[in-house]
């Protein structure tokens, strides 16, 4: 058969298959195995197991439960609610105060934890009641958290980038760097339509009642914070200074979070360590899992010459390549609606890197798209994971609000696609100026 | 959904699974610990190969290798655990479309084509480890690991896997209704 039929007949299977409610994981080797079986014969499946061992045997995994944990750790601690009162406290004359200290406090704990729900879980837990309490409408109060939270999976360091780095060979290190300043771009877009939304509001702010603080106040605060704070700056600066790879500084930073939690928040009981460590668990081996699978299934892609065939295709049609980006777009954006940022990028990266390439376009660069992409994917029907979170802490504003409010930050972000095509050098800037221009 | 739920609901509180059924959680809960206790491990023993590398300047010999292994193990073996968590993501937006009376059928599909693969991935993987063992394949380091080892995590974490999936379908067709996976795991207080 032509690989390009065989191509649109996986497609199709992987489809049918991932929505008949399957685990991730589980469906993907279901359709690798299947058609390697028809394919390949009945011999190839002897290889299935070397295949997932062969795609987990790699140091620089190691990484993904390194940072989970990491994020755990801080997210099992008060250190969310007291980051996000520090950020309330120093920033109390800014109009929209509270939304904007939201949205700094979820882009500082993204910088910390690299996930995306636990950052909901943690900043939202306080500020959506705090927000509510002050006037604020349950739309705006729970859709800036539940934007606020995607920005965990583009600030560094993130656990997507780093799964993308795998899937497509890239240093993560260089992902990194890329997502910084799109991140504080997303940030800022973030915070100037939630100012923008305050005053709009107008005569409704007089019910926003903001609070005081004494400088005493304001500082007193700091030392539960900066620490945390610290552990993120050393880890990066001990991955961009050469000094360890980045599996090794997150068992660094893995180790030095747990150390931080049981000293400052004192969380000395076994029950919370253990909730950490389950928790850290369940997430890297549900993630792993799928990695695993994603290894056996772009092995059947490129045997049964389907990887290649549809780059060759797709170079041949000569179309422009911002047409070509935009399709990709769409196809991300519709792929990030159903599925989890982790399996979107291991089933696409495989197939669309080459084409990405092929077309003169920066591979980092276009993790910063992916990512943005699969930003949009966690706060829209029908899988957005961070709409369940924020209905699982504030059970009474319905899932209808919460998406009328976040819906704004939808926009945000699409114009923050549209500003990286026009400049991608917000994205391949730093890691140039930093690591020196990309081989 | 039923249409009495308070009485479905004290059924469910009350409804104990067969002694069989709740040894398999048992283990799948302690390979969980294990898969947890291995992760903890990895951290420690890649903070050690740091301090032995970057403070003591010496060479890592047995490091690197052996917390790819933890990490490998810690995956196959937390298998079961995360199943009993149903930590395991997947789109179940189709289910929830369609009428309850084709739900149940789907799940059933669902299920047994999930066991149909763990069986193999248990199968050649056994293959896979026996190979290793009968041939005494070491890995090509220094530090020559036995490799049948990491390997025999294959069989045994896809196998524990197998071993809960076919106790969640005992209790899929046997089980009360509201033993039933719930899908959204980010919901469960767990």
């Amino acid at each position: 058969m032509d690989p390009l039929t065989l191509g649109l007949l996986v497609a199709l299977a992987t489809v049918i298959v991932l929505f008949s409610g399957v685990s991730v994981a589980v469906g993907l080797l279901i359709v690798a195995t299947l058609f390697l079986w028809i394919f390949d014969g009945s011999r190839s499946l002897e290889a299935l197991p070397e295949l997932f061992y062969a795609e987990l045997n790699s140091f620089a995994l190691l990484s993904i439960p390194m940072f989970i944990i990491m994020g755990a750790a801080i997210a099992s601690t008060r250190a969310g609610p007291d980051l996000y009162e520090a950020l309330e406290r120093w920033l109390t004359k800014v109009p929209g105060g509270l939304v904007v200290s939201n949205l700094g406090a979820c882009a500082l704990f993204a910088a910390m934890s690299g996930s995306s729900p636990a950052t909901c879980a943690a900043i939202g837990k306080m500020g959506i009641p705090e927000m509510r309490r002050r006037g604020y409408p349950a739309e705006v109060a729970s859709g800036s958290i539940a934007a606020g939270g995607t920005l965990g999976i583009l600030i560094p360091p993130s656990v997507t980038m780093i799964v993308y780095g795998i899937a497509t060979e890239t240093s993560i290190g260089r992902l990194f760097l890329a997502g910084v300043i799109p991140g504080i771009l997303l940030t800022l877009l973030f915070i100037a339509w939630a100012i923008f939304d305050t005053w709009r509001c107008g005569a409704a702010s007089a019910a926003l009642v903001s609070a005081r603080y004494t400088w005493r106040q304001r500082f007193e605060i700091l030392p539960r914070v900066l620490p945390f704070l610290a552990i993120i700056a050393g880890v990066l600066y001990a991955l961009y200074g050469g000094v360890a790879t980045p599996s090794e500084t997150a068992a660094v930073g893995a180790l030095l979070c747990i150390v931080a939690a049981v000293l400052i928040y004192r969380m000395y009981s076994r029950r919370d360590l253990w909730i950490v460590l389950r928790d850290s668990t369940r997430e890297s081996v549900m993630i792993l899992f799928i990695i695993g699978a994603a290894g056996v299934f772009s092995f059947m892609l490129s045997s049964l010459f389907v990887t290649q065939s549809v780059a060759q295709w797709i170079a041949a049609l000569e179309v422009n390549r911002w047409v070509l980006m935009a399709v990709i777009n769409v196809f991300l954006l519709v792929a990030g609606f159903f599925l989890p940022p982790v399996a979107v990028i291991l089933m696409s990266a495989p197939i669309l890197l080459p084409i990405i390439t092929a077309a003169g376009f920066d591979p980092y660069w276009f993790a910063v798209i992916v990512t943005i992409n699969m930003e949009i994917g966690l706060i829209t029907p029908p899988v957005g994971l961070n709409l369940y979170v924020i209905n699982g802490i504030a059970p009474d504003i319905s899932l209808r609000q919460v998406l009328v409010g976040s819906m704004p930050f939808v926009g945000c972000m699409i114009l923050a696609i549209i500003l990286m095509c026009l400049f991608p050098g917000l994205a391949t800037w730093l890691p140039d100026a930093v690591m020196g221009a990309a081989l | 959904m039923s249409s009495a739920p308070a009485a479905s609901a004290t059924a469910g509180a009350d409804y104990r699974p067969p002694v069989a059924l709740r040894a398999l959680g048992a283990v799948s809960t302690l390979f969980g610990v294990i898969a947890a206790l291995m992760i903890l491990a990895s951290v420690l023993i890649t903070c050690h190969m740091i301090f032995v590398r970057g403070v003591l300047g010496q060479s890592t010999i047995w490091q690197t290798e052996a917390v790819i292994y933890l990490m490998i193990g810690a995956t196959l073996l937390g298998l079961p655990y995360v199943q009993k968590l149903r930590g395991h993501v997947g789109v179940d937006l189709l289910p929830h479309m369609l009428p309850s009376s084709l739900r149940r059928p789907l799940a059933a599909l669902v299920m047994v084509a999930t066991i149909l693969m763990v069986a193999a991935m248990v199968w050649y993987g056994w293959e896979m480890f026996h190979q290793a063992w009968r041939r005494g394949w070491k890995s090509e380091s220094v530090w020559a690991f036995p490799l049948w080892i990491t390997y025999l995590s294959v069989p045994l974490g896809f196998g524990l896997y197998l071993l809960q999936l076919l106790a969640d379908l005992w209790l899929a067709v046997f089980g009360p209704d509201t033993t039933l996976p719930e899908p959204h795991p980010e919901r469960s207080p767990d």
